[in-house]
């Protein structure tokens, strides 16, 4: 199979959660340069539309199709109402990646209870959402589906004062095994990508700190992660012919920071 | 619940038993009521710890052992079972990366002789030592509980190329045993050190070193062989009957953390 064919989402139609974040940004424009349509879904109707915006300028540049959205992630029946929009006005849907995110740092003792209910709707409850509409959507066309959920590294690993942000990554993980399982006999496979230290991350590590310094030089690889680091992979995972064989498999893109001792 | 974990007429063994963390275990499964066989290669320092042992009232043998060969191994099981009748408890802890096997070198230009004196000092033989032991457990019909050392340093990037390689070989030992010896009523369990000061008299300038170095731990100091005492009595007793395949971490919360350093603290709201 030659390569362009084998990455290839030509004709694909691609669904992207949280396309203004800088990850979702990256694995939008991935899967349009192998061809896909991609229907862009900012989570705020805030300035995260303009963001977005600028994806799809991007995307349109590049000859594909690029339709923007507001998905309200923490509500279930929105999730489901807006992707059976994208599904019905894209003629289709083979391929949904999602990626929210909200940090919090706080002490266990500090955090309060609404906090806590924020962080895992916004990390955790939404990519439940997104995998059950998915499903219900790939199911609805008897189609093979990819499900590509952005994660954390914190998901496996402790940090001071992370423990709300780290189990809702924790409980992303457990879906995506669960999930992988369920719906592999459907052929929709579902998987995460953890990411490590990220060069837009200054909410958790702050640049005027000089211990969040000494966190920046734990990679492997000695820098930080960047965007176009997440697309290629978000793309291998999400393509019908590049890899119907991985699923429940959650993949660090972090340059080595979980082997770091 | 406790009296499961007497090991009141249970037989133990531990190579590496005479020093560190191998000793800490051997003192504290012979409190707990087991026969002991120490299995070092030094005499001097096997006879000090069967003496420890046997002047707090408890049962203790020596055998001097090279894990590295391999008749040597079988012998020593034999012995544990000439004494005690029996062979209940292994604990394969022999084992280490001194002596040149920390070339520091890259790993492209690694001699041979670092790389194989590290898979037979770790790898090769823990497989002589389980084996042995193994196969004693299947003759006696009772079952028994082998335990590894591994070590946390083989867990993430090291440049312990070969003493790494070695500690990973053991984990997945481990696992394989687990495995396929359940019927036999054979568990196998990984014991896995962090940052484990074993030196019991150390110098200021030393003391100093392993203070900093604890800073480094989620615990905020690094182990001692002490804290193995209560986790070895566990793995040897009836109380982990149902435990077999798992890696038990005994490292401050070290492994668990590694992507920052532990006392940072990200500042953000929401």
């Amino acid at each position: 199979m030659p390569l362009e064919r084998r990455f290839s989402l030509a004709g694909k139609k691609t669904m992207v959660i949280g396309a203004e974040t800088p990850a979702g940004g990256a694995i939008a424009r991935a899967y349009a340069e192998a061809g896909a349509d991609v229907a862009l879904c900012a989570l705020t109707a805030d300035d995260a539309v303009m963001r977005a915006r600028a994806v799809k300028r991007d995307i349109e540049a590049m000859g594909r199709k690029a339709t923007e959205y507001v998905m309200d992630v923490t509500l279930g029946k929105n999730v489901q109402v807006t992707t059976r929009q994208i599904a019905k006005e894209l003629g289709g849907l083979d391929a949904v990646a999602s990626a929210p995110d909200l940090f919090l740092a706080k002490p266990i003792g500090k955090t309060t209870d609404m906090e806590l209910a924020r962080v895992l709707a916004m990390n955790f409850s939404s990519q439940f959402f997104v995998v059950r509409t998915a499903a219900e959507e790939f199911r609805r066309a008897g189609r093979p589906g990819r499900i590509v959920l952005v994660s954390s590294i914190l998901h496996e690993r402790g940090m001071m004062d992370v423990a709300a942000y780290s189990a809702a990554h924790g409980a992303v993980a457990g879906l995506v095994r669960a999930a992988g399982h369920e719906l592999a006999h459907e052929n929709i496979t579902v998987n995460a990508i953890a990411l490590g230290w990220m060069d837009w991350m200054d909410d958790r590590l702050s640049p005027g700190d000089e211990n969040a310094g000494r966190a920046r030089r734990f990679p492997m690889l000695h820098r930080l992660g960047r965007a176009e680091d997440v697309g290629p992979l978000a793309l291998l995972l999400s393509g019908e012919a590049s890899a119907p064989y991985i699923t429940g498999q959650v993949l660090a893109v972090d340059g080595g920071v979980t082997q770091h001792q | 619940m406790i009296e499961d974990l007497a090991l009141d007429g249970k037989a133990v063994v531990i190579t590496g038993g005479s020093h560190g963390i191998g000793r800490a275990i051997a003192l504290a499964c012979a409190s707990a009521g087991a026969g002991i066989v120490i299995a070092a290669r030094g005499q001097e320092r096997i006879d000090a710890t069967v003496a420890t042992i046997r002047e707090a009232g408890g049962r203790a043998i020596g055998l001097a052992t090279d894990v590295t060969d391999r008749a040597q191994v079988e012998a020593l099981v034999e012995g544990c079972v000439r004494e005690y009748g029996k062979i209940d408890a292994m604990f394969a802890h022999a084992g280490g990366s001194a002596g040149g096997l920390n070339s520091d070198k890259p790993f492209w230009e690694f001699p041979d002789e670092a790389y194989e004196a590290a898979i037979l000092g770790n790898l090769t033989s823990s497989f002589y030592t389980c084996r042995a032991a193994a196969r004693a457990m299947v003759a006696q019909g009772t079952g028994g509980s082998i335990v590894v050392t591994a070590t946390a340093g083989a867990l993430r990037a090291s440049q312990r190329w070969s003493y790494g390689t070695a500690k990973g070989g053991v984990t997945a030992m481990t696992k394989m045993l687990s495995g396929r010896l359940g019927p036999q009523g054979i568990r196998c369990n990984c014991l896995i050190p962090g940052m484990i000061w074993t030196n019991e008299d150390p110098t200021e300038q030393e003391r100093a070193v392993s203070d900093q170095r604890g800073v480094f731990t989620p615990a905020g100091r690094v182990g001692v062989p002490a804290d193995f005492g209560a986790l070895g009595v566990y793995l040897a007793s009836d109380a982990s009957s149902y435990v077999t395949g798992q890696q038990f971490l005994v490292d401050g919360g070290m492994v668990n953390g590694g992507v920052a350093p532990p006392f940072y603290k990200p500042h953000h709201e929401i």
